[in-house]
């Protein structure tokens, strides 16, 4: 290769990175509006990737303590892998998440199992035990992680499999089961021992609209109950409407925006208003 | 350099693999895995259930093989009733091994895999680590505990088939030698410590076949057509490695000294 030509091809390859940036990160004001509260959880210039494919690019967002907060964003802009990295699934290629103060990806075994004692998390798909049936799947973190007698168990389980609309399914096996009564099954998991920190991927997925309406209400009953920062990730406008106290609007691996619910609803960002009106006219496209 | 990408690979994923496994040793070692014990029994439960019969079945036609040849082979030397010494050694110094080898890696093996690779996929894995269980120690650690626990009565039980099947090969269907006769030259050819050898080679075996089992299934990625994949290539890895451990075990425990009343 000539030495021009190479020099041409930096030249346009620089060219090209600063257009980039100029286009894709127009919209992201990166805006954080103070919510009043210390957060729970904090990502501080997260970059992630997966071979050459660059998932998370500097991503800061922080999670308010004691609030429910959603998360939004178009599909695969990395919201699944954003919970990963909170509870040390996934480590971060450059920056640093931060728990209750603590750096997660700094941690030790020992340390990290600990800190996830006080997670709940709710799988995309579910994750159920295959191997086991509902109450056993249900019962499997207050087996391993409390002393609770088996009456005490089976009567936290059955409780919670009721809240979800599962009373007679508890011998069932996770592959008897729809899609939706496992998401509601792995919800009921994930709150079985009243953890601090809780994050529903996509909860609502795979539901009616009526039960999507009442898995809603029972976040928020559970919220007010036991009090924590909860994380849901949706792709339903609705749900965020209607239980969302602080929004978190992801894209292309960044905070487009986040705040109070109220105040990102009426936000000014055309990115944002279009996506939390589900319009197909704006920024965001098929690509 | 491109013709030293292909093995360089390979030494990685074979740093890799003895990484993994001795993390997973690690752990019965030093007995965290007693933590998960109500596991181990349940797994223990599965492979008595699951994989003794056909073990026995397998080691038990290959002892009648070997007992018609050795009976036939005897005689066309003119000597009939030396038919046992074909049991004595062939059944218990190297077929009995590999045959046991060859079901653990067909069996059990390639059922750690799948099942392991299934979790792995549907973020079972992550489920637990999430829910502060250490997944090696509860899904890996476990198994290979349990195969400790369960498969030396199993190979033991697998020789004693295979004996059977040889004396009655040799004896009630060849019919060269009296049971007398057979018994005699049989237990001249063998003594106590040819059976521990035995039996060590037969776990070796196990022990490899269960940890590479972990080892590809906890590792999958790729959705089904990666479990798939895992699960071929871990026959592959256990089968060479079942034939590795039967040459090495017969070149170091007989190689040097057959053990045998033969010439001085
Ligand atoms: N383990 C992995 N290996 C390689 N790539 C991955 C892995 N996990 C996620 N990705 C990639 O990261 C991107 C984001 O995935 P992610 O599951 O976080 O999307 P998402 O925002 O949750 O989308 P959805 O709303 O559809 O669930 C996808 O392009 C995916 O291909
Ligand atoms: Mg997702």
């Amino acid at each position: 290769m000539s030495e021009d030509k190479m020099q041409a091809d930096d030249a346009t390859r620089v060219a090209s990175v600063v257009d980039d940036r100029d286009d894709e990160f127009k919209w992201h004001t990166g805006k954080q509006l103070p919510t009043g509260v210390q957060d729970a959880i904090e990502f501080v210039d997260v970059h992630k990737a997966f071979g050459r494919n660059k998932i998370l690019r500097g991503l800061n967002m922080g999670i308010p303590e004691d609030k429910i907060s959603m998360i939004l964003g178009p599909s695969g802009t990395g919201k699944s892998v954003c919970i990963k990295h909170m509870v040390g699934l996934l480590y971060p290629d450059q920056g640093d998440i931060i728990v209750h103060g603590k750096s997660v990806p700094m941690m030790h075994d020992d340390e990290l199992f600990d800190m996830r004692k006080k997670f709940g998390v709710l799988f995309q798909d579910g994750a159920l035990f295959g191997s086991m049936n509902l109450l056993d799947n249900v019962a499997f973190p207050l087996r391993q992680h409390t002393d609770k007698g088996e009456e005490e168990v089976m009567e936290i389980v059955n409780r919670r499999l009721a809240e979800v609309g599962l009373t007679n399914a508890g011998d069932k096996m996770p592959n008897e089961l729809s899609g939706g009564m496992r998401k509601r099954a792995g919800f009921a998991r994930a709150l079985v021992l009243d953890p601090d920190i809780v994050l529903f991927d996509e909860p609502d997925s795979g539901l009616d609209p009526v039960r999507t309406a009442l898995l809603c209400e029972l976040i928020q009953e559970i919220h007010e109950e036991n009090g924590g920062a909860y994380v849901v990730i949706t792709h339903d406008i609705m749900s965020a409407r209607r239980v969302a106290e602080h929004i978190s609007v992801l894209w292309k691996g960044r905070i487009v925006e986040s705040g109070p619910a109220e105040q990102l609803f009426n936000s000014d960002n055309a990115f944002v208003r279009q996506f939390l009106a589900g319009d197909s006219q704006g920024p965001l496209g098929m690509e | 350099m491109e013709w030293l990408t292909v093995p360089r690979e390979w030494l990685t994923s074979a740093g890799e693999i003895a990484k993994f496994c001795g993390k997973i040793l690690g752990q019965v070692y030093s007995l965290k895995v007693f933590r998960f014990f109500g596991e181990t029994l349940r797994q223990s439960g599965i492979l008595i259930v699951s994989s003794t019969i056909v073990i026995w079945g397998l080691v038990f036609i290959i002892g009648l093989q070997c007992g018609t040849e050795g009976a036939y082979f005897s005689r066309s030397v003119g000597a009939p009733s030396q038919a046992g010494v074909f049991a004595a050694w062939c059944d218990l110094r190297e077929l009995v091994p590999y045959a046991f080898g060859y079901m653990m890696a067909a069996k059990v093996g390639t059922g750690i895999v799948a099942e392991l690779g299934s979790m792995r996929i549907s973020d079972e894995i992550d489920a637990l680590e999430v829910m502060g269980i250490d997944s090696v120690l509860f899904l890996c650690a476990t198994r290979l505990l349990a195969s400790w626990l369960v498969l030396p009565f199993v190979y033991l039980a697998a020789i004693g088939a295979g004996f059977f099947a040889s004396y009655l090969a040799v004896v009630q269907q060849v019919g060269d030698v009296s049971s007398g006769g057979y018994f005699l030259v049989f237990w001249m050819f063998q003594n106590p410590p040819d059976l521990v050898y035995s039996l060590i080679k037969g776990m070796v075996m196990a022990t490899v076949v269960v940890l590479v089992g972990c080892y590809y299934g906890y590792n999958a990625s790729g959705g089904p057509v990666g479990v798939g994949t895992a699960t071929a290539k871990s026959m592959v890895l256990n089968i060479v490695m079942v034939h590795l451990i039967g040459m090495l075990g017969t070149q170091v425990f007989w190689g040097a000294n057959p053990r045998a009343p033969i010439g001085g």
